[in-house]
């Protein structure tokens, strides 16, 4: 069968998400997950969850959750059984592995549809600390982890690298720090909005240098969940898909890197694999100018730093160019490619396994033309996710087209 | 009635609505009890085919690998050379070499003993050691401000103890 069936390209049928928080005291994992596929099966009117024909279970940590087999019993706890399930794992890449897998699974014939649902409890099951020594285990365990290496301090040592080769400042990525958090006051799922001044962002305290507490992405509770399936299956099940535009998963693109950031010495300053999965998305959905081609974007700002990193990894401008094309607005809610109009991971959040999801939700909510009108990009057609695990290590490009 | 004592409880509370919507669909379930648990336990961790480097740590030399392929050298050791898939050779290095890039951490994970012990702020830097292809990931004991990259620094051995072998390492200034 050819890549890219068209009669078999998937659509999004509907979406669900939960609320993000620090803490959601009242809920466990299953709680959030059943929450979010709850509320997807509303919005793409499916009333019978058994006309679904997979489950797909997205979730990084057993840590966190202290459940093991979590994808058996989330696919119990939503009413999944007894039909097929698997789970997807991809550290902070999971949720767009999860749908990448999907994607497959529709297009080889496997299934028609397919459930992808996924969360984490990274808020306050565990203290910070706990939380970052839990983190640091998807390090190298004997060479990063051992030593006292944190994932800010890897990626801050990788946005140095960054400084030093290119001139890029502290004030320039402070820019997205600020941007993406006044961009969540918009989502009512955000986590944490904040209005911030550059200067905030510069004095607040010290995390692993150049990163301050302001440039880091938030420890968050929450679910999301994705119905995917065939044209013909949507048309026959959900009444919602013929009353909106056809959100359509036109391609998805994957890359991976050393483990270790010194292995790809002297390629420190960027995300090689990042590159690698975009050029694959690239040419699966035909785009050569991604700065005029996408409309909008959600990107992987673990902190600050990454996202401008990204841009220029993602082929949106030159590389070195990334901190001042921020800076001129470039990115913002009226500039040219508006990213992260979410909030991103600085300011709506990101519960891991959920986070891939959650961007593709507002990639197809931006091109149906469904979200808050103060971050509503105007006429978007075409969308793209961008998430990574690791230091970079598997990073994910996804890409979706309107299709009236 | 007797009084039930749950040792690990931390609390029970009655939560609102999070979805703050019309009507709570979970109206029946808002009760919401919370337990206080640990979990550790111990196990074997085996070092493999990196052993070597560490054993030699305690001899007071520092060990990479080379592959005869391409004559990459591996700091940290590869076992198997990922671009020829050849295994490799192990060689030693005179423990000398520059900053590629670091970072100051001020806020400890306390991995082990060995992290537990550390003031911050501390520094995390990578380093090409001399006759290595790639960067040696570890602590540089040095005052933050006068760390920079390009920086000369050494292997500094020492006798321990230690709860993990790579602290019988650290990376000190080459001069003072």
């Amino acid at each position: 069968m050819p890549i890219n069936e068209q009669s078999r390209l998937p659509v999004i049928v509907g979406v669900g998400v939960t609320p993000f928080a620090s803490d959601r005291l009242d809920s466990n994992i299953r709680d959030l997950v059943t929450e979010a596929v709850l509320d997807c099966l509303a919005d793409a009117e499916v009333t019978d969850i058994r006309a679904i024909q997979h489950g797909l279970a997205s979730y990084e940590s057993d840590h966190f959750n202290r459940q093991m087999t979590l994808a058996a019993v989330l696919h119990d706890a939503v009413g999944l059984t007894p039909l097929p399930t698997v789970r997807v794992e991809g550290g902070g890449a999971t949720g767009a592995l999860a749908l990448r897998t999907a994607w497959a699974y529709v297009q080889s014939g496997l299934c028609d549809s397919i459930l992808v649902y996924g969360g984490e409890t990274n808020g306050r099951s565990v203290s910070s600390k706990t939380a970052n020594q839990l983190f640091a285990l998807s390090a190298d365990f004997d060479w990063e982890m051992m030593v006292g290496g944190t994932y800010t301090g890897f990626y801050a040592a990788m946005m140095r690298a960054h400084m030093q080769k290119y001139g890029t400042t502290e004030a320039q990525f402070a820019h997205v720090a600020v941007r993406n958090r006044r961009n969540a006051g918009f989502n009512p799922i955000a986590q944490k909005p904040m209005n911030l001044t550059i200067d905030d962002v510069l004095t607040s305290r010290a995390v692993a240098e150049p990163y301050k507490l302001l440039d880091c992405s938030l420890l968050s509770d929450g679910a999301a969940a994705v119905l995917l399936s065939t044209p013909e299956w949507a048309r026959t099940h959900s009444p919602k898909f013929r009353k909106r535009p056809g959100v359509y998963y036109v391609a998805t693109g994957c890359g991976t890197d050393t483990m270790r950031l010194g292995d790809r010495y002297p390629h420190i300053a960027n995300f090689r694999a990042k590159h690698a999965a975009a050029q694959q998305a690239y040419t699966m959905a035909g785009i050569t100018n991604p700065l005029k081609e996408i409309d909008v974007a959600e990107l992987y700002d673990s902190y600050s730093g990454v996202e401008l990193q990204a841009v220029e990894d993602l082929g949106f401008v030159e590389y070195g160019r990334g901190g001042s094309s921020v800076v001129d607005g470039l990115f913002d809610l009226d500039g040219t490619l508006p990213v992260n109009t979410s909030g991103g991971l600085l300011g709506r959040g990101a519960p891991v396994g959920a986070t891939g999801i959650v961007q593709a939700i507002e990639i197809a909510q931006q091109l149906w033309g469904e979200v808050d009108p103060r971050r509503q990009v105007q006429n978007a057609r075409r969308g793209l996710t961008d998430t990574h695990a690791g230091i970079g290590t598997i990073s994910v490009v996804n890409i979706f087209e309107r299709r009236d | 009635m007797t009084t039930m004592d749950v040792i690990s409880k931390k609390d029970v509370q009655t939560v609102s609505d999070p979805l703050k919507g019309d009507a709570d669909l979970w109206a029946d379930f808002r009760v919401v009890e919370r337990l206080n648990l640990a979990f550790t336990q111990t196990y074997v961790h085996s070092l493999g085919k990196y052993s070597r480097f560490f054993v030699e740590l305690e001899n007071g030399r520092f060990m990479a690998t080379r592959c005869l392929n391409c004559q990459r050298v591996y700091a940290p050791p590869r076992p198997l050379c990922p671009d020829c898939l050849k295994i490799t050779e192990w060689v030693e290095l005179l423990g000398i070499g520059t900053v590629e890039t670091f970072s100051v951490l001020h806020f400890s994970p306390g991995s082990n003993a060995d992290v537990e012990a550390l003031t911050t702020p501390y520094v995390l830097a990578y380093v090409l050691l001399d006759g290595a292809s790639t960067l040696f990931p570890h602590l540089l004991v040095a005052s933050p401000e006068s760390v920079h990259i390009g920086m000369r620094v050494r292997v500094d051995y020492s006798s321990g103890p230690v709860f993990h072998p790579i602290h019988l390492m650290r990376f000190v200034p080459l001069e003072g």
